[in-house]
């Protein structure tokens, strides 16, 4: 007996032939029939996803292993081993879960995985350490509970999310729950979205000022809205974050009900057949929508919809939208001053809403960095039905959410919680630190987020009652590299990882963003202030929290106070911490958290002299960095075209210290940098990253070639954060010429 | 029947002895040398914040092994992950030699001193809800070849809960 036989009677025929066909794929690809980039792409878009060390190497602490798996040849993707774990995504269209979902999702997690269900930052579940033959399997359990993984990553229509306190948020225009579902499944294996040449991230919002589906960093976002009493929405387009994080642009200020599907396909058309193909590195809508303008993007998609052929679908979930009700399983009540458990205070404080509807609450069940068991995820379903009914939602937060308690019921929902180990208060405080899985599993992660986060919770736990309240509201956010998984712009106080070289070791730093607005749905993304080494990172938190509770003024927000001290003085409070000592003097800044290896390149010896080496293109790139933080404070004192100036002037001093390795002469002249650097390093893909290509460097050739003739403040923004980037690039690049020189002189000494 | 995702959890006597973070740099040294044979050993996870779960975790491609707090007891749990070639019996004695392969490692280890396992209380459990569910067939069936091969004084099913996993606690002379 297998799945495939056992499920047949439960699974809907689509899915179960969508499965079907992914499996014969699966088999063709171990017989060698299918080319390993097609695979890779099928299975992408089936949710399976590769995972760190899936090259079949790992640095051990001494040496690059070269990881035996039974498979010696076959992959499953470009450089992708086929025995090689992987990890498995499963959408939940706007976090929305049912006891006996979670249950199916707890057995998948013992079975296939290690026992774990990972909530992620867009509300969906992922399964780590999964192989690839078991991924059929798995489909099918999740498909018979009504749960799919098809476009959960690849170039498709990512999760759709929505606020996860939709349909019980007290200041929301209606519920978006029926239309982030209609969303979902209409698009789902749309004709028209299997084009794309990359992902596409849609939220819905019920309020403006709240975070709530974060539409402003969307790909489309669509915000609840009622104009003479009918529903509709405002759609935004073209945000997201990534390495350079982009802010929405309002495309209409109010589109209907029934125009929200028709324009969404409309949308997709225009972004499948315009957006970028080759260059993976730009291929998001949002660079499409910056390069034509808002309102040639409108253009087109308006001519777009014009010759849609009619859909029934666009309508026939509008009637069902406005009957949407979700059933609550008990009456309403009032604690009515019943006894309260120890601790019940505190949690309460943070991890309960009061819901619009009165006498019923929604509460936060705090997940550590977004893991649960699955022995957990099952205590939680038989709470489920016990206070909420099928009332469970994920959060971008990494959290879950039961919603529809009954108030006199919280006090015996917190002790349950608590004795599964759930019962942990400080939901959406500093506390709930959020991290994408970073050097854990994530193959582009550099520096531990997750081994930093929970290093932060535990410090930051101790010291929690103690804490000033306005510290306590404040949010961090962590991701493993420039990508944002942890959305580490949106934060009060945002860190990502990167690396730096000191002498012949590599040390892991976290680069710190500061002032990222959460609320009015991600309304402002914060701006590096400099790069720490990762073992910093809790005093760098220390230290900016005290000044900010020393010297905030009245009920100043965070945001106004580093904007009111300014970044070079938010620089300034953090420049000694920049320093990294001796790895004679303090080894563990050379090792990152929770992890006792070496944080090196395996193959490079200490050299043979026993002092600190800084090489010339340290001094370079450390000037770069300089003239990128003073573009920074010009965009500040809103001097566009001293920032542009600025930003652009750091790109050509990183490249022209690149170059000065190859070409000591090179010439002080910008033309002669840019083409020396074009010959030299971008076009032998030396500047190059390995999941971004030539991207950052195109940044840099594509200002130098068009300076802005008018300067506009979001354009001079993005430059910064391309140069930031650039600078990162050169870092590497610098080690490869680094290694490349190693190489040859030992050649020479042969 | 085929079942090879069995799992092996071994506990500690001595949970008082050693910190659980103390089993990374340990893992990490395992992989350097790839101590445990037939096995390709791959990373190290670290769980010490969920309550109660895998605590850490060494990921191989074969099975995985976890100072695991499952239950509240922490133990070397090792379970099976790819496909053995024998019957339930073999593949059972397979497993188990290797969980206890991996605790006499753990327990010879000097940065985790005074480490010990009770080899003679054993959970034996299936991770397979296909081919051994938690229901009355699959215990009947099971039991006697457990019994035969651990060797045991006493043998009792674990949770009757048909949605987790068929366990048993086997306790040996």
């Amino acid at each position: 007996m297998t799945w495939k036989e056992k499920l047949a009677e439960k699974l809907p025929r689509t899915l179960a032939d969508e499965i079907d066909v992914y499996e014969t794929q699966l088999e063709l690809r171990k017989l060698g029939k299918i080319d390993e980039k097609l695979f890779a792409e099928t299975r992408l878009r089936r949710g399976a996803y590769g995972q760190r060390y899936d090259n079949g190497q790992r640095y051990d602490g001494v040496k690059t292993q070269r990881l035996q798996f039974p498979a010696t040849t076959l992959t499953k993707g470009p450089d992708t081993m086929w025995d090689a774990p992987g990890m498995q995504r499963i959408k939940i269209p706007f976090g929305g879960l049912t006891p006996s979902q979670l249950e199916t999702l707890a057995d998948c997690a013992e079975e296939y995985s290690d026992s774990i269900l990972h909530v992620t930052t867009r509300q969906d579940f992922q399964l780590h350490f999964v192989h690839i033959e078991d991924t059929p399997s798995l489909m099918r359990r999740l498909a018979a509970s009504g749960i799919t993984t098809r476009e959960a990553c690849g170039n498709s229509v990512r999760n759709v999310t929505a606020c996860p306190l939709a349909g019980v948020c007290r200041t929301e225009a209606f519920d978006v729950t029926p239309y982030a579902k209609a969303t979902a499944f209409f698009l789902l294996g749309h004709p028209d979205t299997q084009d794309f040449g990359r992902k596409f991230k849609v939220a819905f919002s019920g309020c403006e000022h709240e975070a709530c589906g974060l539409v402003n960093m969307h790909d489309l976002g669509a915000l609840a809205m009622t104009r003479d009493g009918k529903r509709g929405f405002r759609l935004y387009i073209g945000g997201g974050l990534g390495p350079v994080p982009y802010q929405a642009k309002v495309f209409a200020d109010f589109v209907p009900e029934e125009e929200l599907l028709p324009t969404a396909q409309a949308v997709s058309r225009v972004f499948a057949r315009l957006g970028e193909k080759q260059n993976r590195a730009r291929a998001r809508i949002k660079f499409l929508v910056a390069k034509l303008g808002v309102e040639e993007f409108k253009r087109l998609v308006d001519e777009e919809r014009k010759i849609l052929p009619p859909d029934p679908r666009w309508t026939a979930f509008i009637p069902e939208a406005h009957g949407f009700k979700e059933t609550a399983l008990k009456s309403p009540s009032s604690l009515n001053g019943q006894a309260k458990p120890e601790g019940y205070k505190a949690w309460a404080e943070t991890n309960v809403y009061q819901q619009l509807q009165p006498g019923y609450a929604v509460v936060t069940i705090s997940l550590p960095i977004g893991d649960l068991t699955s022995s957990q995820a099952r205590h939680l379903a038989d709470f489920a039905r016990k206070y909420c009914g099928e009332n469970i939602r994920t959060t971008v937060e990494q959290n879950l959410v039961f919603r529809w308690v009954a108030e006199k019921d919280l006090p015996e929902l917190y002790r349950e919680l608590k004795t599964i180990g759930l019962g942990e208060f400080g939901a959406g405080t500093i506390l709930d630190v959020v991290a994408c899985p970073g050097t854990d599993t994530c193959k582009l992660g550099i520096a531990s987020s997750r081994g930093l986060a929970r290093e932060l919770r535990k410090r930051l736990a101790d010291q929690y009652f103690t804490m000033d309240a306005a510290v306590r509201g404040l949010r961090i956010k962590l991701s493993g590299c420039f990508n944002s998984c942890g959305q580490h712009h949106l934060a009060d106080i945002g860190f990502y990882g990167n690396s730096r070289t000191l002498g012949n070791r590599k040390v892991p730093h976290f680069q710190v963003l500061l002032g990222g607005k959460w609320l009015d749905n991600a309304g402002s993304y914060g701006l590096a202030i400099g790069s720490v080494p990762s073992r910093n990172v809790p005093v760098v938190v220390e230290r900016i929290t005290k000044r900010f509770v020393k010297e905030r003024r009245g009920d100043e927000s965070f945001q106004d106070f580093i904007a009111r001290i300014g970044k070079a003085e938010s620089r300034k409070m953090l420049e000694d911490l920049m320093e990294v000592p001796a790895y004679e003097k303090d080894a563990a800044f050379y090792s990152d958290w929770g992890d006792p290896r070496e944080f090196t390149m395996g193959d490079m010896g200490m050299g043979e002299c026993a002092g600190e080496v800084v090489s010339r293109i340290d001094f370079d790139l450390q000037a770069a960095e300089r003239l990128c933080f003073e573009a920074q404070l010009k965009l500040e004192a809103k001097d566009l075209a001293g920032a542009d100036a600025l930003a652009y002037k750091s790109m050509l001093q990183a490249a022209q210290g690149l170059v000065k390795e190859l070409w000591y002469d090179v010439p002080n002249d910008s033309e002669v940098i840019v083409k020396e650097f074009r010959a030299r390093l971008f076009e032998p893909k030396l500047f190059w990253d390995r999941f971004a290509g030539g991207k950052f460097a195109q940044d840099f050739f594509r200002r130098h070639e068009n300076p802005p003739s008018r300067y506009d403040h979001d354009e001079v923004h993005r430059l910064i954060e391309e140069s930031q980037l650039f600078i990162e690039a050169a870092h590497a690049c610098a080690d490869k010429l680094r290694e490349q020189k190693a190489a040859q002189l030992s050649q020479v000494l042969k | 029947m085929d079942l090879y995702k069995i799992g092996i959890k071994l506990f500690v006597t001595n949970p008082q002895a050693v910190r659980l973070r103390d089993f990374i740099p340990v893992f990490h040294g395992w992989i350097q040398q790839q101590k445990i044979a037939g096995h390709q050993l791959i990373d190290v996870h670290d769980y010490s914040h969920v309550h109660n779960g895998p605590g850490i975790l060494l990921v191989a491609h074969e099975g995985n092994f976890s100072m695991d707090q499952e239950g509240g007891r922490l133990g070397l749990f090792y379970y099976r992950k790819r496909p053995l070639e024998g019957g339930f019996e073999a593949n059972l004695k397979s497993v188990t030699q290797t969980a206890l392969q991996a605790c006499t490692l753990l327990e010879s280890e000097p940065k985790l001193d005074g480490l010990k396992f009770n080899t003679k209380e054993i959970l034996v459990l299936t991770n397979d809800r296909l081919l051994a569910p938690n229901d009355a067939g699959a215990r009947t069936k099971l039991e006697p070849v457990i019994a035969r091969t651990l060797g045991k004084t006493a043998l009792a099913p674990q949770s009757a809960d048909p949605r987790e996993r068929l366990a048993f606690m086997v306790t040996r002379s």
